[in-house]
């Protein structure tokens, strides 16, 4: 009987939840999540995506290009004044562009759009030249 | 004298036996912050590709001096007060709705490829559209001709 009493003594103890599993697996999910993070940049102005039926999908990477209304360019949210700031900026990071997500306005004029195209496959030291996608919107 | 003595003796034994105690690290706050910092994460990690349309351009180089055999079909500049241009396929005036039957009953060696020869004024949503049209219709390579400027 007494001994019984000991026992339920020391249980009674550390009859809390066991931290350190928890923890470890809490730290794990927390170092997946900040690798896998791709934060979302929005750029300086906003961007009305056009609608499309047909549509391909890409991984969500860095280095979107978004081309506004008004034939402003910006990378993520540095805005590029010119198009050869675009283009420098396009050779720096080329390694870490595979294909390049053009994110026009609906309203860009097909002009600006183009020269852009045209700007980066130039750039691109790739014999097949750089690829280069055209964002749809989201909504079905 | 003594007792101060017997009372330094004491307060160096306690100091003894505090110091003998382990130090614990507090884990409770630790978890909270890494807790919140998880939890950031997770809401603000994006999983969902993007969606969009690939645009398949020629290698960069020289232009081909042949013609081109695929489809081609010109946009106009829209007139003021109008959002589209008017479109020319192959040498006729097309509607949009009319469009998707042209590439469907288009010759089999003409459907490889479309060319999109757009002037500057048009607007991106209507190009994105004639592509949307043209992947429904199968085609998949999609180019775009431009305008060569000295």
């Amino acid at each position: 009987m007494a001994l019984n009493l000991s026992r339920r003594k020391k249980t009674g103890d550390d009859d809390d939840i066991p931290m350190a599993p928890m923890i470890d697996c809490v730290f794990l999910l927390l170092i997946f999540f900040m690798v896998s993070a791709v934060m979302r940049v929005p750029p300086p102005f906003t961007v009305t995506l056009p609608d499309s039926a047909t549509k391909h999908e890409f991984t969500r990477k860095k280095y979107n290009l978004f081309i506004s209304g008004d034939g402003r360019i910006s990378i993520d949210d540095q805005e590029m004044l010119t198009l050869e700031d675009m283009e420098l900026f396009l050779a720096a990071h080329e390694n870490q562009i595979s294909t390049l997500i053009i994110k026009a306005d609906k309203r860009a004029k097909h002009g600006d759009v183009i020269d852009v195209v045209e700007r980066a496959k130039q750039r691109s030291s790739k014999t097949e030249g750089l690829e280069i996608a055209f964002a749809v919107s989201e909504e079905d | 004298m003594q007792a101060q003595a017997g009372e330094a003796k004491l307060s160096l034994l306690a100091t003894k036996i505090r110091e003998r105690k382990p130090p614990t690290l507090s884990m409770a706050p630790m978890i909270d912050c890494v807790f919140l910092l998880l939890i950031f994460f997770m809401v603000s990690t994006t999983f969902s590709p993007i969606p969009g349309l690939r645009v398949q351009l020629p290698p960069p180089g020289k232009p081909s001096p042949d013609k081109p055999k695929g489809l081609t079909v010109r946009i106009a500049n829209p007139e003021p007060g109008d959002d589209r241009g008017t479109m020319v396929l192959n040498d006729e005036v097309v509607q949009v709705d009319e469009m998707f039957n042209r590439f469907i009953n288009a010759p089999e060696e003409a459907t490889s490829m479309l060319i999109i020869q757009s002037e500057r004024e048009v607007l991106h949503e209507q190009i994105v559209q004639v592509m949307d049209i043209a992947k429904q219709a199968g085609i998949d390579k999609i180019g775009f001709a431009v305008v060569a400027r000295d």
